[in-house]
């Protein structure tokens, strides 16, 4: 094992709190026995043998490191500062693997709705800088998506709380467990009848393991599980069709014929990176046979983008578009199964019907190559038609498969958090352990469970700030990050996933398993020793033997997951129960203006409030950054006299909430769309605090997704203003421009390629080309395989030391971003079709920024880059306004003199930290250029296709960014450059970049032209 | 030829003179039928030292604010960044870049009238040319804040734009117009401070040779760099002031020159056109008579020197600018033209988002300033009633704002990729920037009307010298005609000019 320092202990305002206590861990039982065995470590060892020799200071081990970086920084100033004597000491023995300015990589994971996405952790001297998706992992296959870069910046952030406590008061861990073990005596003596858990959804088997374990000591202690993003009806579906808790599998390799019904499969949320890889992998008629895409959705995803038909529908009119579609399937189709469907056929507009005619002719005629998908939102009739549909068409086993959950709690939903609430309402609640993410906030409004949590007298909340829920839990526990402990669970397939730290907890954060481990006496134990021994005590039912062999854990770790474990049950469906449980009439749609809740594609459910990479990357879809909006398709605004950016109150019953419209063409009509995760109030996270508003605030357990008929009544005052990055979302405003191309399948098989073809190839010049002897680096993107989830984004952010600016600086549109993601509408506001296309520097091999620097700042490489020298940039801003791309950032301001120690952290020590007044902009990921050839030329080789990969093309879920030399005729990014689909950004200008563009490929359905 | 048949003659021959040249150059002053060198001494210099008027002084006060509010400005700009200023991601140059080009087209009336004019013996230009020199000067020094204020790292770019040799061995890049815009301005601001003082350095003396009191006189005396007024001096005096004209000459159209290619060299649709040199030229020269304008309608009024700059000059001003006014209209309407008839769609857009865009009521308010304001003078009463000339010339100089707003903001907000456009608001500092600047450039201008001669007093000597010899001249080769026609004897030629030590 890597040995690992401790690192310092931080304050909320980042700044360095406590020495740390131990500085090595020699073995495991050391690292595991920690804190709470030091007397004993002491005495079986000499006095200060675990300790490095320290000053009379205090100088620890880490301050040396510090000292040495720092000492090595002012070693060129010693010319000119005569400095007093002092005493430097270096490493005296450097940790195994450890080389001071040499990245190590280990496997980790992280979780989000239990389920685990396997990822790879860069990591300088101890500092964890970047994530990347692990290709071997089920969950991920190399892909990461915004929120798991994002999870990275929540490691460091000052604002994490850092202190246990009771009622507002510090405590320390142990008194914390010795009050526990007492108390716990208490309920073990009523059986645990008083005991209470809302839990976090999660596979953990060590989590499994030690609920067991609690329920053996408390038989009538109760767990629940509680996420505000549950998928209520998929619950009451699956119980109904499998008379057990399911799950659906998707395996869209094999899917030719793709419906979702409101299923956002394409977002880059959790659980979605594969299906995005899947899916794209059938985008290019060249490379294969294309898939075909149709979207029934209430509001514009990233998924409807990608759409190569989409219907706009109101959530109240899901239900008979899937019963309507059922019908259609049941008599085109002919199964015999699905023959007691044929009657159904619900009321349907004209234009519905159409679309539901042809999309069901397009599904029975892939039978068994098709698949209906049904959203997190959708209520049970949904889910069960499309559960029917699959089924009947054959397409079980093949692009979907129906498993067990792999939830410790598969309902997540309500309905357990009711029940709670209940039984606190009852006093029938002594002690109430939540490791649910911030429930106060996110409970049903009408629970009213902060009020009730205030009441429980023993209630014990593990978060990781000091959030709505802590301020109403009487004890308050620091959760630690993923990467500061130990943990394991399950993937998507129910592959064994396991998450390893890169660092000691930096604000004395606990896990779940540990704060559960304390009621049985094993709070001390530490993440480690938990995770291994549930694992060992698994060992026997794997077959390995009483303990699992060290070679074969090892194996594991270093993996990151253990091959092999994925849950291969299947579940079929009833039909009998099918029948009876899907209705034969739609509800009626709901009258006047529905509103209705959706899943933040950067806060999830209000998790990454704190985050700024995250506040700060723009949405998807609306390009707003900071805060969410009520989001009203461009008719309906008109039809309620409203405008954007005007201030409404939206009234659902009782409940209202005051939000500011933003008009969003291809929304439903008379719809109203409201992004949950905003609007926070809790005192701990200063940078979530009151962004955007609160959906949650008008949203009941029965009203859990759709909030039914809302009422609109305009607020007089000043409007709102929108932080956007992009504010203008028509490429032909004005005049036709040629930027994100599309073309339908047709027109690529055929060649008829027109657009793309004038938008490439060499134009006349007055001057003799330039010759690249060596590597011409190039990047090729795909906008067939980006459905704009901005991963990218924030990969780019990460690695590149980009730094937030705000909403202010946003607002006036100072935003940094290197990559950025324009978004842009065809067609009509009320149906238009999206494109999303990455837009970073071009690297122009003419590049009008390089000769307009007065001071030479921004100048060409011999391999084809256009390089930025910080050092020179005096900041005229001309290379910027020359720039036809506008992909150049300027440091307005310092926006990063004021960063604390611990967000000091997550630099990469690989990139300049720009200073204020400096111009900025894509580099191609140089650093890791620049990496590739130190090391082929240590090994005397090249640098091989393939050996270099950019920030951007790491995170991409479906590899839409392909980034290699052009000097190798075979390379990846060669290939691309000679596909027909190839073109240039602004072709026109005779820039030649060197970034080009793959046009969208399209595979309309003729019968819906 | 009866002798009375040639006064009648004679008589319509003045007569139709006096149509044609309404006043002399030097206007008759009431009580006093003819000028010499003393009157004028009195009336052009003497004002110097008056007591210090309270009119000047409250002006003083108010401009002074106004300068404080510029360092105040300039220290946020310096201190806390450039994000201080309204640009962002799309618009680079904001207000700043506007607000530079605005003065040193103000500057070009300067180095006009002191430089082309005088080698094209323009007389006219010897009462207003030490004051738009001065505007020049003054005017440059308040553009050449702005260059290095608007970059991010002013205390580098101060030094890094130039190229001087260093350890790194590092040049500047001499392919970037800005590269260029540095040696332009900087050799401009020269010639135009040398230009100035070279031209006041007999006017010094003369203010030394008047002075009472012994700093008075330390001071000017040291000004005059020991001017005596000798016949060698002067016949150096000349030659340099002959030379350094020929020097200024080329400036005139070279800085504007320069200044176009930082946007016509760019590739921004509105930028990128070859028109602009002459168009800039043109613009500079309009703006630079409208600011003379401006300034010099009061002033002559109220320092009293109404007899030297004459409605006959202001005249001549207002057809320059009607000239210039009619150039740069033209060009604004090749632009749009060419935007039309190049068929480039991008060039199009750029020009229709001039029209039709967010911003377009600054264009409308250009066009109304800059096309439609000069053809009033086209009238003789539009030339000669100076508050009609006066609240034109204002108009003007708003126009050539808005010009240089509408070319470099307009353009850049809207380019090739909607994505990035975005809107430009200026904050409170681009404001205090620019109304900091006009204050600094009106304290220097009250500084100087205070303290220095504000009309060449010398050159008027001379001409009032010329325009009496010439006089001379015409009388006797009117008698001559008249000697002819009666058959008498020319008298003797009168005597050759001399210009003796004056003041």
């Amino acid at each position: 094992m890597a040995t690992l320092q401790s690192l310092p202990v931080f304050d909320e305002n980042g700044k360095i709190k406590e020495r740390p206590m131990s500085v090595l861990w020699r073995s495991l039982e050391e690292r595991i026995r920690g804190g709470a065995d030091r007397a004993a470590l002491a005495a079986e060892f000499a006095p200060g043998a675990a300790e490095l020799p320290e000053a009379n200071d205090g100088t620890s081990r880490r301050s040396f490191v510090q000292l040495m970086g720092a000492s090595a920084a002012l070693a060129g100033l010693a010319a000119c500062v005569r400095k007093p004597r002092e005493q430097m000491l270096g490493y005296t023995r450097q940790p195994e693997g450890v080389v001071p300015g040499k990245a190590l990589h280990y496997s980790t994971a992280t979780f989000l709705g239990g389920r685990a996405t396997g990822l790879i952790a860069t990591s300088y001297e101890g500092r964890p800088t970047k994530l990347d998706g692990n290709p071997q992992h089920p969950s991920s296959l190399g892909g990461t998506g915004a929120l798991d870069q994002g999870s990275l910046l929540q490691l460091y952030d000052p604002q994490r709380a850092n202190t246990l406590k009771y009622k507002g008061q510090d405590r320390a861990f142990h008194a914390f467990l010795v009050e526990q073990l007492a108390h716990s005596a208490t309920l073990k003596a009523n059986g645990g009848e008083t005991l209470r858990f809302l839990m976090e959804p999660s596979t953990s088997p060590t989590l499994s393991a030690l609920r067991e374990r609690l329920r053996t000591d408390f038989p009538k202690a109760k767990f629940a599980s509680y996420s505000s993003l549950s998928a209520e009806g998929w619950h009451e579906a699956s119980e109904a069709a499998f008379g057990a808790q399911a799950e659906a599998r998707l395996d869209l390799r094999d899917a030719d014929i793709i419906v979702s019904l409101d299923s956002d499969f394409l977002a880059g949320l959790p659980g979605t990176l594969t299906h995005q890889l899947a899916f794209a992998n059938r985008r290019d008629p060249k490379a294969g046979e294309m898939n075909r895409l149709y979207v029934v959705e209430p509001g514009m995803s990233p998924t409807g983008g990608m759409a190569d038909h989409r219907l706009a529908a109101r959530p109240s009119e899901m239900t008979a578009i899937a019963l309507g579609l059922l019908g259609r399937v049941a008599r085109f189709s002919k199964a015999a199964d699905l023959a007691r469907f044929a009657g159904l056929n619900s009321t349907l507009s004209a234009p519905q019907a159409k679309f539901l005619d042809v999309l069901a002719a397009d599904l029975v005629r892939a039978a068994g190559k098709s698949i209906v998908m049904v959203g997190d939102r959708q209520p049970a009739a949904v889910q069960l038609a499309a559960i029917a549909i699959n089924t009947a068409l054959g397409n079980t086993g093949k692009t979907v498969r129906y498993n067990k959950s792999i939830l410790l709690d598969p309902n997540d939903g309500p309905k357990g958090l009711a029940e709670l609430v209940a039984e606190i309402k009852a006093g029938k609640v002594d002690t109430l352990v939540i490791t649910a993410n911030n429930p106060v906030y996110s409970a049903p409004a009408e629970l009213e469970f902060g009020k009730l949590l205030k009441t429980v007298p023993n209630a014990i909340y593990l978060g990781y700030y000091d959030d709505e829920t802590a301020a109403c839990a009487n004890w308050f526990v620091p959760l630690a990050h993923d990467l500061e402990s130990w943990g394991d669970g399950l993937a998507v397939d129910g592959t064994a996933t396991f998450q390893q730290p890169l660092i000691s907890p930096l604000f004395n954060g606990v896990t779940a398993a540990e704060l559960l481990a304390s009621l049985v006496g094993e709070g001390d134990h530490g993440s480690y020793a938990l995770v291994r021994g549930a694992w060992d005590a698994r060992a026997t039912a794997l077959g390995l033997g009483d303990a699992i062999p060290a070679s074969k854990w090892e194996q594991w770790i270093s993996d990151g997951f253990a091959a092999g474990t994925a849950h291969e049950d299947v579940l079929s469906a009833n039909w009998e129960q099918l029948a009876k449980s899907i209705p034969a009439n739609a509800p009626a749609a709901v009258s006047g203006v529905e509103g209705y809740f959706a899943t933040d594609y950067k806060l999830w459910d209000g998790r990454f409030g704190n985050n700024v990479w995250l506040q700060e990357l723009p949405d998807p879809v609306t390009k707003i950054t900071w805060e969410n909006a009520a989001l009203i398709s461009p008719a309906t605004a008109k039809k309620l006299s409203l405008a954007q950016n005007d201030v409404i109150d939206i009234k659902a019953g009782e409940r209202s909430v005051r939000a500011a419209v933003f008009i969003q063409p291809g929304q439903s009509q008379d719809t109203v769309q409201l992004a949950l995760g905003y609007g926070r109030t809790g005192a701990g996270e200063q940078i979530a605090l009151e962004k955007g508003f609160n959906a949650g605030a008008i949203r009941t357990s029965t009203n859990f997704w759709s909030a039914g008929t809302v009422e609109i009544f305009p607020v007089p005052g000043t409007p709102h203003k929108f932080a956007q990055t992009q504010e203008h979302s028509n490429m032909d405003e004005g005049i036709k421009r040629s930027i994100a191309l599309s073309a339908t399948r047709e027109e690529v098989e055929s060649n008829k390629l027109e657009e793309v073809n004038e938008n490439r190839g060499e134009q006349a010049s007055l001057y003799e080309p330039v010759k690249y002897d060596g590597y011409k680096w190039s990047m090729a993107i795909d906008l067939s395989r980006c459905t704009g989830c901005s991963a990218c984004m924030t990969a780019c952010q990460a690695e590149n030391n980009i730094p937030v600016v705000g909403k202010e600086q946003v607002a006036r549109a100072r935003e940094m971003h290197w990559l950025r993601l324009d978004r842009y509408y065809v067609g009509s506001e009320d149906a238009p079709e999206m494109i999303h296309q990455p837009v970073m520097c071009q690297q122009c091999e003419n590049a009008p920024c390089e000769y307009v620097c007065p001071v030479n700042a921004t100048s060409h490489t011999d391999e084809g880059l256009n390089d930025m020298v910080y050092n020179r940039c005096v900041g005229t801003r001309y290379c910027a306004n020359n720039c036809p791309y506008k992909v150049r950032r300027f440091n307005f301001f310092s926006y990063t003199s004021d960063y604390s120690d611990v967000e000091k952290m997550v630099m990469n020590p690989d990139v300049t930290v720009r200073a204020r007044g400096v111009m900025e902009k894509c580099t191609y990921c140089v650093q890791r250029i620049e990496r590739a050839r130190i090391e082929t030329r240590v090994a005397g080789t090249e640098i091989k296709d393939g050996d270099v990969h950019t920030a951007c093309q790491d995170a991409c879920p479906s590899k839409a960014i392909v980034f290699g030399s052009l000097h190798d005729s075979q390379s990846a990014v060669s290939l691309l450059m000679k596909n027909p689909r190839r073109y240039d950004l602004l072709h026109d200008l005779n820039t030649r970049p060197r970034t080009v563009y793959l046009a969208r490929v399209k595979n309309p359905n003729k019968e819906l032209a | 030829m009866s002798t009375v048949a040639i006064a009648e003659v004679r008589a319509k021959a003045l007569k139709a003179r006096a149509e044609l040249e309404p006043t002399p150059w030097i206007a008759p002053v009431k009580d006093q039928p003819k000028h010499d060198d003393s009157n004028i001494n009195k009336s052009l210099l003497s004002y110097i030292w008056k007591d210090t008027d309270q009119g000047w002084l409250k002006m003083l006060g108010l401009t002074s604010a106004g300068v404080g509010l510029l360092t105040f400005a300039i220290i946020v700009t310096v201190v806390k960044g450039i994000g201080m200023w309204g640009n962002n991601k799309t618009v680079g140059w904001g207000w700043g870049i506007t607000n530079f080009v605005w003065w040193i087209g103000i500057g070009h009336a300067g180095t006009l009238i002191s430089a082309i004019l005088l080698l094209f013996q323009q007389k006219w230009r010897t009462s207003i040319n030490r004051f738009a020199e001065a505007m020049t000067l003054f005017a440059v020094v308040c553009a050449g804040l702005y260059p290095i204020l608007h970059t991010g790292r002013p205390w580098l770019a101060i030094y890094w734009l130039f190229p001087y040799p260093n350890t790194m061995w590092i040049w500047p890049n001499f392919k970037s117009p800005l590269m260029w815009d540095v040696f332009a301005v900087s050799t401009y601001l020269t010639t135009s401070l040398l230009f100035w003082y070279l031209g006041l350095i007999p006017d010094v003396a003369s203010l030394r040779d008047a002075s009472v009191g012994t700093l008075r006189r330390k001071i000017y005396g040291v000004l005059a760099l020991g001017w005596t007024g000798s016949a060698r001096a002067w016949n150096h005096y000349k030659i340099a002031y002959l030379l350094l004209a020929g020097i200024a000459t080329p400036l005139v159209l070279s800085v504007h020159t320069i200044v176009s290619f930082d946007f016509a060299v760019a590739v921004i649709p509105g930028w990128h056109t070859t028109i602009f040199p002459p168009y800039f030229v043109a613009g500079a020269v309009f703006s630079g008579f409208a600011m003379v304008c401006t300034l010099m309608l009061p002033a002559r009024k109220i320092l009293g020197i109404e007899h030297v700059i004459t409605p006959r000059h202001i005249e001549l001003m207002c057809k320059v600018m009607l000239l210039t006014g009619m150039i740069v209209t033209y060009g604004y309407v090749m632009e749009h033209f060419a935007s039309f008839y190049s068929a480039n769609p991008y060039e199009y857009f750029a020009f229709y988002n001039r029209r039709a865009g967010p911003m377009n009521h600054i264009f409308f308010l250009m066009v109304f300033c800059n096309c439609i304001t000069p053809h009033l003078f086209w009238t003789k009463w539009g030339r000669t009633n100076l508050w009609a000339v006066w609240v034109a010339s204002i108009f003007i100089n708003i126009g050539m704002w808005c010009e240089r707003f509408v070319i470099f903001v307009i353009s850049l907000h809207r380019d090739f990729l909607p994505s990035s456009w975005v809107a430009f608001h200026p904050t409170w500092v681009d404001i205090s920037l620019y109304v900091g600047t006009i204050c600094l450039f009106l304290t220097l201008m009250l500084l100087f009307v205070r303290f220095l001669p504000a009309v060449a007093v010398s050159e008027i000597k001379e001409l009032r010298l010329e325009m009496e010899h010439a006089e001379h001249a015409a009388h006797e080769a009117e008698t001559a005609t008249m000697a002819a026609a009666s058959g008498g004897v020319p008298p003797a030629a009168h005597a050759a000019p001399i210009s003796g030590k004056e003041g």
